[in-house]
């Protein structure tokens, strides 16, 4: 006589056998359309909340994100992007925008992003990133918003450059300072260390014979801090690619993933000889155009967000941060995930975002 | 509902999981000899070097084929960028203009106040 539940052989439920197969099927035709589907279309628009371009120069582009709130705070925000990638990492789709939340929060948003650096602007410096791109853009939100004070918002490399900014311009305008996975001992950026050993990386001869660094060089550096994961993304992409949300979302981010932006040669000569080999930032001996740049100089509250997981910038070249800087309004919050599901995405959406507006509102007004 | 430890699709995936973090440990492991660095960054030099004589013989060629040359291209796109800079120079300005009589304006929707105070503390989120 068959018992009521099917018994199990080498610990299967032989009863949900049929069922499993069955939906494993439907699956495979699933993605077989699905597949197709995805080859022929491109992914959700990313990046589209209404904005104003306030300025434009070169490399440089500032937006102002039209408010949405009935009410703003006084004090407006400038978002400092990463040199090497695009800042709609941050305003991905509707729902899932730092952007938009930002601006229903009642926020004045604006956002320093850069655009691939031409070949004739090789000759950029960490000097006119720090002292003039920077303070060019904090001069547009003061008159834009008509506003003296300003939150800075720095993410990943963003935030080193807000951090020189911070350590120069220590009398203002800046009000707050938010760095997002901040690297600043840059021995603690291990295979980055090892890939430019300064006994076999000739970054003169580099930048010499060909200028700007290419994006496929950045990329390929970064995807080699885990090289197995582009593959087992896509197996990942495969198995899932009946599922649109999963597919949207695995669009976006390999999207934004790959579209790495190239350095400009001596920026990134600058980042190579006084960061990775000589860690001025953190001994206290950086300088940028002859001024002196310690972070002990920044007196206004501050707020550091790093990842747990964060395999780009390590906890060990971010935690020194609010060790050394001057302020005594200062917080560090270790929150789950990686270096991007830090900022975007599901985890952001719960974690950080929050944790920033109850941080940032009684800042800013 | 199915036991995920004996679901074949699970340990597939879990398996998947468990290759990429072995691999990646492996390879992390290997990336950070001093002996990868050297070999990488001589094949990386060697590129660029190369990169960089290709770029002169094909200036020189096309030279003689009485074609543009880089320096040349990069000519043009200077005065395109200086031009475009322009532009959105006026642009800017443009927009300045428009926000300035905006505010000057009634019949406009002005900017949102910049009052808003944050939420009292039992409404903040945790």
């Amino acid at each position: 006589m068959k018992p009521a539940s099917a018994p199990d052989l080498a610990g299967f439920d032989l009863a949900s056998i049929p069922e499993r197969i069955q939906s494993e099927v439907q699956r495979a035709i699933q993605r077989s359309i699905k597949g197709v589907e995805y080859i022929s279309t491109s992914g959700p628009s990313l990046g589209s909340t209404p904005k104003d371009i306030l300025s434009v120069r070169g490399t440089m582009n500032l937006y102002h994100y039209r408010p949405i709130a009935d009410e703003i705070y006084r004090v407006p925000i400038l978002i400092v992007m990463a040199t090497t990638n695009r800042g709609y990492i941050l305003d991905m789709v509707p729902g899932q925008s730092f952007i938009e939340f930002l601006l229903k929060r009642g926020y004045d948003v604006y956002m320093l992003d850069w655009s691939a650096p031409k070949p004739e602007e090789k000759n950029l410096r960490m000097e006119d990133y720090v002292l003039d791109f920077i303070p060019d853009c904090i001069r547009s939100v003061q008159r834009d918003s008509g506003e003296h004070d300003v939150t800075v918002i720095g993410y990943c490399f963003g935030g080193v450059l807000s951090l020189l900014y911070g350590s120069i311009f220590a009398g203002g305008p800046m009000k707050n300072l938010i760095c997002f996975t901040t690297p600043i001992d840059f021995r603690g950026m291990k295979l980055f260390q090892n890939f430019s050993d300064r006994r076999y990386f000739d970054v003169d001869r580099l930048v010499d014979s060909i200028g700007n660094v290419p994006p496929e060089m950045i990329l390929s550096s970064f995807e080699m801090l885990r090289p197995a994961s582009r593959a087992a993304s896509q197996v990942q992409l495969w198995e899932n690619i009946w599922n649109d949300e999963f597919v949207k979302s695995y669009r976006m981010f390999d999207r934004w993933a790959t579209d790495t932006l190239p350095l400009a040669g001596e920026y990134f000569r600058s980042i190579t000889k006084d960061l990775m080999w000589d860690n001025k930032l953190f001994s206290d001996t950086m300088t940028v155009g002859g001024r002196k740049a310690d972070i002990a100089n920044i007196k206004v509250p501050i707020l550091h967000a790093v990842a747990e997981h964060d395999h780009i910038v390590p906890y060990e070249a971010a935690k020194p941060l609010i060790e050394k800087i001057g302020s005594t309004d200062k917080e560090e919050v270790i929150l789950k995930g990686g270096h991007v599901s830090l900022v975007a995405g599901p985890n952001a959406i719960r974690r950080l975002w929050p944790k920033l507006d109850s941080w940032l509102c009684e800042r800013s007004t | 509902m199915a036991d995920k430890s004996n679901d074949p699709v699970a340990l597939w995936q879990n398996m998947i999981g468990e290759m990429e973090k072995g691999f990646n440990a492996f390879a992390n492991q290997a990336m950070g000899s001093p002996e990868f660095s050297k070999v990488v960054n001589q094949v990386g030099g060697a590129t660029a070097g190369a990169q960089k004589q290709l770029s002169e013989l094909m200036e020189k060629y096309l030279l003689s084929m009485n074609l543009p040359s880089r320096s040349q291209m990069v000519g043009m796109a200077e005065r395109l960028q200086s031009i475009e800079g322009q532009l959105n120079e006026i642009k800017a300005m443009l927009h300045q203009m428009r926000g300035a009589s905006a505010s000057a304006s009634s019949g406009y929707a002005p900017r949102p106040p910049r009052t808003k105070r944050p939420p009292p503390a039992s409404g903040e989120p945790k």
